[in-house]
């Protein structure tokens, strides 16, 4: 569609969002084979050892992937934290507020003025973040606890609870996450090409999505192409 | 109360001849080092040292000293409790790890073992033990004692049972053994072993390999008062959590989805020298950025 544009995300970013989008479903398809009994029962012996094995390889990549990402542009994750640790704004707190309403009635319910990453982004982006790296260092512990350094069964059971335990809450805020950032909630439609297309958000969506930061970078002009 | 059978072990009668851990690698064809001082060095008869990915059977020694002359010499038997309660179970992800029906001993179905390594983390004995544990954990595959349901179901006594010459081990109906260990409990109090028990009765709900313990509780190295650990219950909760919460998760959206059907809104434009937010259709402006009033 001709217009205006702002660019949201680099490549470097996309990248890394998809290979942590392919690891995510990996490591929870994967996962659900230990988890849930199941699944572990109606699978063959050698095909859930597959899996278990998988489970590993792809949480290597899972945790290496943000890490080099970051080493490779210490900048730009500079930047990125920058934008959750940010003081409240009265309009952050009304977002928050409104939030379960917007989501039942999209329709009557209109949400304020945002910037680059919204209050209830930070939440739930922080959620996953917070998950990610707690499911990262209790599957670290898992693996190399009960091959390599033969850990105590304490540890090997608390280690085991928090995995658990963040998988559960990462299915809310990962599903929750993919629902908005698909595009599959009407007001958020189009989002998806945010990260799996050319990084590139609409004028009008990016007004209507993040308003004080697109009026920003509207002004300043650094970032927008024109189509 | 448990039911089934049990194994008996009294520790007053055992003779530490180890024929029991012999039988058990027999009857299991569980390998033993054979090279030269392949053993660590421990200082102690006991050999090896605990149970390992080879051997699911191992009499222990403990050495005290008396008061006066002498030591207590204690003999005891580390391998798998058979616990009713058993958190071994409990964890087991692949139905490996099951209860016989019939005896009420803990077994092992090494088909269907997964290398998870849950069992070894949840049982309060730290008994189960893996061979094939690496880097990967491909080869990883659960090694405990399975109660020889094998040859129970045939008539016969588990093998360490039927090797033990001094009638240490003994093996029948779970109530059977339970009156003959708090019988011969009380025949070494009266000899002079205040500190004689039975212990099993009532650890993780009654097991299946109940003892007769001579000495203190810590000379054979048994946990008091054995329990599952409370993670291991709340966890068991998480998966109807998981159940229950996605279809609430997904019946949320669902619902926000429909709501959300025939959504539609105006193309803006933003004037960035005028700070006017446009819409592109009609021209009318939407709203003004009053940047003096400190609007952003």
């Amino acid at each position: 569609m001709p217009g205006r544009y702002i660019k949201r995300h680099s490549l470097q970013t996309r990248l890394t969002h998809g290979i942590v989008v392919f690891s995510v479903i990996w490591l929870a398809i994967s996962g659900l084979f230990v988890f849930v009994p199941y699944f572990t029962q109606i699978g063959s012996g050698e095909f859930v050892r597959f899996m278990r094995v998988s489970h590993r390889v792809v949480g290597v990549i899972f945790i290496l992937v943000p890490i080099v990402s970051a080493l490779l542009a210490p900048g730009g994750f500079k930047a990125f934290l920058k934008k959750y640790f940010v003081k409240w704004t009265p309009e952050d707190k009304e977002f928050m507020k409104k939030f379960i309403p917007y989501m039942l009635s999209p329709k009557k319910v209109h949400m304020p003025d945002q910037d680059e990453v919204k209050s209830g982004q930070r939440v739930a982006d922080g959620a996953i973040i917070v998950g990610g790296i707690m499911m990262a260092v209790s599957g670290l512990a898992l693996w190399l606890g009960g091959s390599v350094f033969h850990a105590s069964a304490e540890v090997l059971v608390v280690m085991r609870f928090v995995h658990d335990l963040f998988f559960l809450v990462l299915v809310v805020f990962v599903v929750a996450h993919a629902y908005l950032g698909a595009g599959i909630f009407q007001p958020y439609h189009g989002m998806r090409k945010l990260m799996f297309g050319d990084g590139l958000v609409r004028e009008s969506d990016a007004l209507y999505h993040w308003g004080f930061w697109a009026r920003e970078e509207l002004e300043e002009g650094d970032n927008i192409v024109e189509r | 109360m448990a039911q089934g059978k049990a194994i008996l072990y009294d520790s007053s009668k055992c003779s530490s001849c180890k024929g029991c851990q012999v039988a058990c690698k027999t009857w299991n064809n569980l390998a033993s080092p054979i090279e030269k001082n392949a053993q660590p060095w421990t200082g102690s008869y006991q050999c090896p040292p605990d149970l390992d990915t080879h051997t699911r059977l191992v009499i222990t020694f403990d050495e005290k000293p008396r008061e006066k002359y002498g030591v207590d010499w204690a003999f005891g038997r580390r391998s798998c409790m058979h616990c009713t309660n058993a958190a071994c179970v409990m964890v087991c992800p692949s139905g490996c790890l099951f209860h016989d029906e019939e005896t009420g001993m803990v077994s092992i179905d090494n088909e269907k073992c997964i290398g998870c390594q849950y069992c070894h983390s949840a049982c309060p004995f730290d008994v189960p033990r893996h061979q094939g544990v690496s880097f990967m954990g491909t080869e990883a595959i659960i090694n405990k004692c399975t109660g020889c349901i094998d040859r129970i179901k045939n008539g016969r006594s588990p093998a360490c049972v039927s090797t033990c010459q001094s009638n240490a081990l003994q093996f029948g109906e779970w109530s059977d053994m339970l009156a003959k260990a708090k019988e011969r409990a009380e025949v070494l109090k009266a000899k002079g072993f205040d500190a004689a028990q039975v212990y099993g009765e009532e650890q993780m709900g009654g097991t299946h390999v109940i003892y007769v313990l001579k000495y203190p509780l810590e000379q054979y190295k048994l946990p008091e008062n054995p329990q599952v650990s409370p993670l291991i219950g709340a966890m068991n909760w998480f998966k109807p959590i998981l159940g229950v919460g996605s279809v609430a998760l997904l019946g949320g959206l669902g619902i926000s989805f429909l709501r959300g059907v025939g959504y539609k809104r105006d193309e803006m434009h933003y004037d960035e020298l005028k700070h006017d937010i446009v819409d592109l259709d009609t021209g009318e402006v939407i709203r003004h950025i009053d940047k003096e009033a400190g609007e952003r």
